[in-house]
């Protein structure tokens, strides 16, 4: 068989994955067209229907629209960026959970942190709304001790809400982000940690020049893969702890185009078009992403 | 012996056979899609009312609710073609149904179907706006009525102030000139009555945030309901006011103003549920149903609370007049309400005839008895061929219903097509009363208890209609044939922007402003913020819309 031949061959075995790339990643691309057409169902698109860039303009046509997209937008920055910048927390959890020697105890905090990333937000928010209401848990517990008279409005409260959203997301998730970092702790090599024993490290030691180097690559990885998820961090969260009081604040892109574009009889072409805005920008993220890890780390990604 | 025994055991399973396929050769089970915008079940219809259907036509119902699956099914579906074999649409939706051909002609077999032809007038006059021609039919409105457009059937209307009689005279029965006077009568109710008996907190008001921007009406649900005491009535973004005029809805001459400004107050005097933005509907009947509001606003809230038992007790809810104030009402909705029913236009054949025989029979007495008063033995029974309540809990309690009807609970097992044709305030031919329950003569007599008689004395009326008729204070709109043009793409837009804003300000004009100047101050930042979305724009965009409405309102009352 010629290299050749051979080459063409193995191809096949990726073949069945690109397939499923094409029909579940680039094909839903075909949905694009609405953006450009004044679609309005049950009326199908046709030549008719053309209307060019129209929703792009829409978007930035009135100046207290913008105002709105703008806010949405440091939401969103700001919301992704305090994620981003405690994306240090679940290693350093994972790395300090693999010190604890108690392997029973372990497991329970292994067990007990990871469980809620399985509850969906509608269940924590119900779990939240119980305790947190004016009448939950909490407001009870200190109306009942005579340390408040009116109930605090923890939920309806616009104070702080960035990092309280991101609280929540860290009890949700911290866990089971940790299950990476444990992973590639236990790939680290024994020899070395033998080694700088012998030589008499401490335990700090042995973590800050060791454990955490040897998770940095992981780390990088799972940063980048964020980043491209930067404008899309879920919405979910935000929308069942959304009200009327912390809308401002808590209002982010994908929510926005939720409220704008599907309620009532919905909008297809304006939330298609804001949707398109959102994976130009975050492919643009991607690829800053990986220029600046070749500068830093001198190798990308991609 | 032996011979015979097998014999008629071959016997039986012959006869057997025989049955099955004399059912199977009349007609063979046949499933039928229902498109339907007012369902809030989707699938397969079950329990009592499935038996009933299929007893009768070997039809099994398969829902398909917008509702519950999302509205992206109506898009999808209409790119099919393909609806579903029955159709039930917001009426705004059924032109442009039709036009896309989605909808049966059906001039050929309508005619024939003589319950539902009992509404001819009010058939005719839709199809022919809809089509502009005589004798064509496409669509067939639902709840229509058997009265006429200016007759007000209701005893009570759809949204009132109704106070606990027992609180409200525990307070001295103080008699209410204006909101004021409401205020301070709820801040004297409040201090008598700071919780239930569970020792749970009660507010006067305890209001939700899930229903804002409903039924294409911008703003606070709650509030809009409420600015029909001032005889106002929420037309899509544009305030109609008592003279059919239209007025911009943040006017501060108008109800929305007034309302919003009286919940800031009470809200300022702690008289609103802390939880009210944040808290959903179905949170608020939970509270309603143990006794933690002490205001209601729609007639059917009482439902929550209100009971022959605490009727006789006198601690039922009940409409307490406020001397300013000028209700407005809809008369009865003689040419239907919101919604119409149609046939999916790939319907061909015996399908088609035994769909129309489906129809006819849902509009005709014994159909409407099922949807409306549900089983006899279970939710009524019969006396002199009248009906006498039986168990009114059925619905709430979700009661097993009897084994011929299949078992199960009612309420799985209700009508989940929910929504009708004939209204429940048609006559019944059958009994000669109308088919909904408050309106039999044995209910009534039920009801007359201590409370009312007192209440009756005191206000000089019969009911709260009748007091409002009395002293001049019902507005009553007449029932017209109207469409009102479906929105397009830029408007949709539009109103979402503008409805989301508008509910922000509102929930925070209620629940953020601690004194009055910074109500105010805030009422102004969101006249600005409106005007800068292009709220002028909608305004006039829906005046255009609901003036061929007014016109004929105005018409039918003369005006």
């Amino acid at each position: 068989m010629t290299k050749k031949k051979r080459s063409y061959l193995e191809f096949l075995y990726v073949l069945p994955f690109l397939v499923l790339v094409a029909l579940m990643s680039y094909y839903p691309l075909y949905g694009w067209i609405y953006a450009f057409h004044d679609y309005m169902p049950p009326k199908p698109i046709s030549s008719e229907t053309y209307v060019g860039l129209k929703w792009f303009q829409y978007i930035i046509s009135n100046p207290v629209r913008t105002a709105d997209v703008i806010r949405v937008l440091v939401n969103t920055f700001a919301m992704s960026g305090i994620s981003l910048a405690f994306s240090w927390f679940p290693m350093v959890f994972a790395v300090f959970l693999n010190e604890i020697h108690c392997k029973p105890y372990r497991k329970f905090v292994q067990t007990v942190t990871t469980l809620p990333n399985f509850i969906s937000w509608v269940l924590v928010f119900s779990v939240a709304f119980n305790v947190l209401s004016s009448t939950g848990a909490v407001n009870a517990v200190l109306t009942e001790l005579g340390v408040i008279e009116k109930p605090i409005a923890f939920l309806s409260s616009r104070d702080h809400v960035w990092f309280r959203m991101w609280l929540w997301l860290t009890w949700k998730n911290a866990g089971w982000a940790a299950i990476m970092y444990l992973a590639a702790i236990s790939g680290i090599d024994e020899q070395m940690i033998e080694a700088a024993k012998v030589d008499g490290a401490t335990r700090m030691q042995i973590i800050w020049r060791i454990t955490i180097p040897c998770l940095l690559p992981t780390y990088f990885v799972i940063v980048m893969l964020n980043l491209a998820n930067f404008l899309s961090n879920g919405m979910e969260q935000y929308y069942v702890f959304m009200n009327n009081f912390n809308k401002k604040s808590i209002e982010v892109l994908d929510l926005y185009v939720y409220n704008i574009a599907t309620t009532g009889r919905g909008n297809y072409p304006l939330s298609t078009a804001i949707s398109m805005l959102k994976s130009i920008v975050s492919v643009a993220l991607l690829f800053i992403t990986n220029t600046v890890s070749r500068l830093v780390r001198g190798e990308g990604f991609i | 012996m032996k011979k015979l025994v097998s014999l008629l055991l071959a016997l039986a399973l012959v006869l057997s056979l025989v049955s099955v396929s004399a059912m199977a050769e009349g007609q063979e089970l046949l499933t039928i899609d229902v498109y339907d915008d007012a369902a809030n079940y989707n699938g397969i219809q079950t329990g009592w009312f499935a038996k009933v259907i299929k007893d009768r036509f070997n039809i099994e119902l398969n829902i398909i609710a917008s509702q519950v699956v999302g509205n992206t099914i109506y898009a999808t579906r209409s790119e099919e073609g393909n609806l579903g074999d029955i159709i039930v649409v917001d009426k705004a939706k059924f032109p442009e149904i039709v036009e896309a051909g989605l909808a049966k002609d059906i001039s050929d077999k309508l005619p024939a179907c003589e319950n539902i032809m009992q509404f001819k007038t009010q058939i005719d006059v839709y199809n022919k706006g809809l089509t502009g021609e005589e004798g064509k039919y496409y669509g067939i409105p639902t709840e229509m009525t058997d009265t006429a457009p200016d007759t007000l059937t209701d005893d009570v209307i759809y949204s009132s102030p109704m106070l606990r009689w027992d609180l409200y005279k525990e307070i001295g029965a103080p008699k209410l000139e204006n909101l004021d006077d409401l205020l301070a009568a709820l801040e004297k109710i409040h201090e008598i009555h700071p919780t239930n008996d569970d020792g749970d907190p009660a507010y006067p008001f305890t209001l939700w945030a899930d229903w804002d921007g409903n039924d294409n009406m911008i703003g606070i649900a709650n509030v809009v309901q409420l600015t029909t005491w001032y005889g106002e009535k929420l037309k899509g973004s544009a305030m109609l006011k008592p003279d059919y005029t239209f007025s911009p809805l943040y006017d501060r001459a108008n109800a929305y103003y007034t309302i919003t400004k009286f919940l800031n107050k009470a809200y300022q005097k702690g008289l609103v549920d802390p939880d009210s933005g944040t808290q959903n509907w179905d949170n608020v009947s939970a509270k309603l149903s143990s006794g933690r509001a002490d205001v209601m606003w729609y007639s059917w809230e009482t439902g929550f609370w209100n009971s022959v038992d605490r009727l006789n007790a006198g601690n039922a809810f009940i409409f307490i007049p406020v001397a300013d104030q000028n209700y407005y009402a809809d008369a009865d909705r003689y040419y239907g309400s919101d919604r119409m029913f149609g046939i999916g236009s790939g319907v061909e054949g015996e399908k088609y005839d035994r769909i129309m025989a489906f129809l006819d029979w849902y509009a005709s007495p014994e159909g409407a008895t099922f949807q409306h008063d549900g089983i006899e033995g279970l939710n009524y029974i019969v006396e002199n061929g009248k009906f006498v309540p039986y168990k009114d809990n059925a619905l709430m309690d979700n009661l097993p219903v009897p084994e011929e009807y299949g078992g199960g609970g009612y309420s799985d097992g209700n009508n989940a097509i929910n929504q009708w044709i004939v209204s429940s305030i048609c006559v019944n031919p059958v009994t000669g009363e109308r088919f909904a329950q408050k309106y039999w003569q044995s209910y009534k007599d039920m009801t007359m208890t201590e409370m009312k008689k007192e209440w009756q004395a005191m206000f000089d009326a019969e009911d709260s209609v009748d007091w409002m008729k009395k002293n001049g204070k019902l507005l009553a709109s007449p029932s017209v044939d109207f469409t009102p043009a479906a929105d397009n793409n830029d408007i949709i837009a539009l109103r979402s922007e503008i409805n989301a804003k508008l509910c922000e300000y509102t929930w925070n004009l209620i629940m953020s402003c601690d004194t009055d100047d910074a109500f105010e101050a805030m009422w102004d930042e969101m006249v600005a913020e409106l005007d800068g979305l292009g709220y002028n724009d909608l305004f006039e965009y829906d005046c255009g819309v609901w003036q061929p409405e007014v016109d004929a309102k105005k018409a039918a009352i003369g005006m």
